[in-house]
């Protein structure tokens, strides 16, 4: 018996033993995780924490102060202002501009990439292959290839320097066509079309009553998409624009920051710069926490099905 | 319907692609336009300056693609394991870049890459045996400029990855605990090669747009010396606009195409060739 406890105990014990140091083998393997996630977290955070702490500084408290401790919130008003007052409020005027481009761009992008997307989904026509080839091979190819002849091209119909040059080369989207066709095809079937026809709907109506409301939530992860890349374009508008008043926010910051470096310009600016930088991300980084769902499953879209 | 796309399809995409390539075939001497068939492409084949370019890019590529991909699973895999708390959140943050115009994480990073305003620049110099670092110089300029795209995309890889990591079906993993795998086992034998189509799409969107690169090092020319023939496209920005060459820089943008798409396949061959070999040693005798 006392040898059979003997032989009982110690296996008994090892398998404590045992469990426990698997046990703390987890525990330091989940912290470690946790330490290095949250570290990441703090690299992908701190950068706009410094931005937002920056508005509160003037040119001289920001070269001589703690990086993430604010200074007075007062100077956040006082640099406010400045933001407002300087060249008559042209930052405010690249506000809206990047708000018109972004809002007319996206709409019109996502509603004909919806009808092209549609088309190639649920109707059969000559050249379907063919033209769905042609937008797969548009989606592979770098956008920089067209951007000399696209300028070529708008200089001579005379659009250089209004916002059509900024808006137009914009609304054929292959990657929007890309993602309806995929969205619709996951969503609609084909029988509503049929019933449609039935009950005497045209085309149109078809794709007005009953497409569309299907594809409410495509349409708006689209937009999304869409509206953000535009708010970030500043490629086309660097080629296309000349004159200060049509810049959207991206291009009219840089302009500000090339003037840092050249120095007959006077006091450099950097705390405007700073607060048109953070100004400019604010709208997009509150909203974010909301739209994350629907940009996500947008970008999904593309990877899953590739 | 296929109407309104395909007029603005064929004007933006089809026309100045054939465009471009009209372009390419010619050279303006003294005002007037001569066509010298493929000579402006022998002339960028002999280029130095675009070819060093393109060599830029190839390290950059390298560098972003094997940091930044790879950051990115990690954390889509550690996000999908059940170790970590608050998903919702650290999903979120990582995710959070992505809202952030390019111009404006460059500019950002431009300000946090002065020793006078980041002092914790100073704490590089630990990799460095000791000398200061100075992100800015010529040297350090791509690190500099992989970081911050590195800060930028790492999040929107991950929102990929993790798309896929959650829609593998759930049966999968009971199946492995089962056979006694653990999280890191399920990760490596059964996540990593499902995920396999969205790693590869992935790394050839990172391969098209490391040889793209041009928002960040011409942002960042504003606050330093960046060479004028950095990256390819930055070579083919000034031939165009600052030598008013189009026709040559039409050829480059060619080029430049033909290069990407070549590292494009290049790529999905070696990748589908580890399948291939895979597959064989599967179906081969030894195995059955």
């Amino acid at each position: 018996m006392s040898s059979n406890k003997n032989r009982l105990g110690p296996t008994a014990l090892q398998r404590m033993h045992h469990t426990s140091a698997y046990a703390t083998r987890q525990t330091i393997f989940s912290t470690v995780i946790l330490v290095v996630m949250i570290l990441l977290a703090a690299y992908f955070l701190l950068p706009l924490l410094w931005l937002l702490v920056s508005t509160t500084k003037t040119t001289d408290v920001l070269f001589n102060s703690p990086m993430l401790l604010p200074s007075k919130p007062g100077n956040f008003v006082t640099n406010l202002k400045q933001l407002t007052n300087t060249n008559g409020g042209m930052y405010w005027r690249w506000y809206l501009n990047s708000i018109g481009y972004s809002t007319v761009t996206a709409t019109l992008a996502t509603f004909i990439s919806a009808l092209a997307g549609y088309a190639l989904t649920k109707y059969e026509f000559r050249f379907r292959k063919t033209a769905w080839f042609l937008v797969l091979i548009a989606l592979l190819l770098p956008g920089a290839t067209l951007t000399i002849p696209v300028f070529l091209l708008l200089k001579s119909f005379g659009l250089m320097n209004t916002y059509f040059a900024v808006i137009l080369p914009m609304l054929a989207s292959p990657f929007g066509v890309y993602f309806m066709n995929v969205y619709i095809g996951q969503s609609m079937p084909n029988e509503l079309i049929d019933s449609g026809r039935m009950d005497g709907a045209s085309d149109y109506q078809i794709f007005g009553r009953i497409a569309l409301p299907i594809i409410r939530p495509g349409f708006v992860t689209l937009f999304l998409i869409t509206f953000i890349f535009s708010w970030n374009n500043f490629f086309l508008p660097l080629l296309v624009l000349s004159s200060a008043k049509l810049f959207p926010v991206t291009l009219g910051l840089d302009v500000w920051v090339s003037t840092l470096t050249s120095p007959s310009t006077g006091v450099p600016p950097y705390p405007m710069i700073l607060i048109g930088s953070l100004l400019s991300v604010l709208p997009m980084i509150v909203l974010f926490p909301f739209l994350r769902k629907y940009i996500a499953a947008g970008i999904a879209t593309g990877g899953v099905k590739a | 319907m296929l109407a309104p796309f395909a007029i603005f399809f064929v004007g933006f995409f089809i026309y100045p692609f054939f465009y471009a390539f009209y372009l390419s075939l010619f050279a303006s001497r003294m005002g007037v336009s001569h066509f010298v068939g493929f000579g402006n492409y022998l002339l960028a084949f002999k280029d130095g300056s675009f070819w060093s370019s393109i060599v830029t890019v190839a390290k950059y590529g390298v560098l972003q693609l094997f940091t930044m991909l790879l950051l990115a699973l990690l954390l889509a895999l550690f996000l999908d394991s059940p170790i970590v708390k608050g998903k919702a959140a650290f999903r979120l943050i990582y995710f959070l870049p992505y809202a952030v115009p390019g111009v404006i994480a460059a500019l950002m990073w431009g300000f946090l890459y002065s020793p006078q305003l980041n002092p914790a620049i100073q704490l590089l110099s630990i990799f460095n045996h000791g000398k200061t670092v100075n992100p800015l110089s010529p040297e350090s300029l791509l690190p500099s400029i992989v970081n911050i795209v590195l800060w930028e995309w790492t999040g929107y890889n991950m929102t990929l990855y993790f798309a896929g990591l959650t829609s593998l079906p759930l049966e999968l993993f009971d199946a492995a605990k089962i056979d006694g795998c653990n999280e890191i086992q399920t990760a490596i034998r059964i996540k990593i090669p499902l995920l396999r189509p969205i790693i590869i799409f992935t790394w050839i969107l990172s391969i098209i747009g490391a040889f793209q690169l041009f928002n960040e090092p011409f942002i960042l020319s504003s606050v330093t010396t960046v060479p004028a023939n950095f990256t390819p496209n930055m070579y083919i920005y000034n031939m165009a606009f600052a030598y008013s060459n189009f026709n040559y820089s039409a050829t480059l943008s060619f080029f430049l195409a033909f290069v990407t798409l070549a590292a494009s396949l290049i790529f999905l061959y070696v990748t589908s060739g580890e399948q291939r070999r895979e597959r064989r040693a599967n179906a081969g005798p030894g195995r059955r």
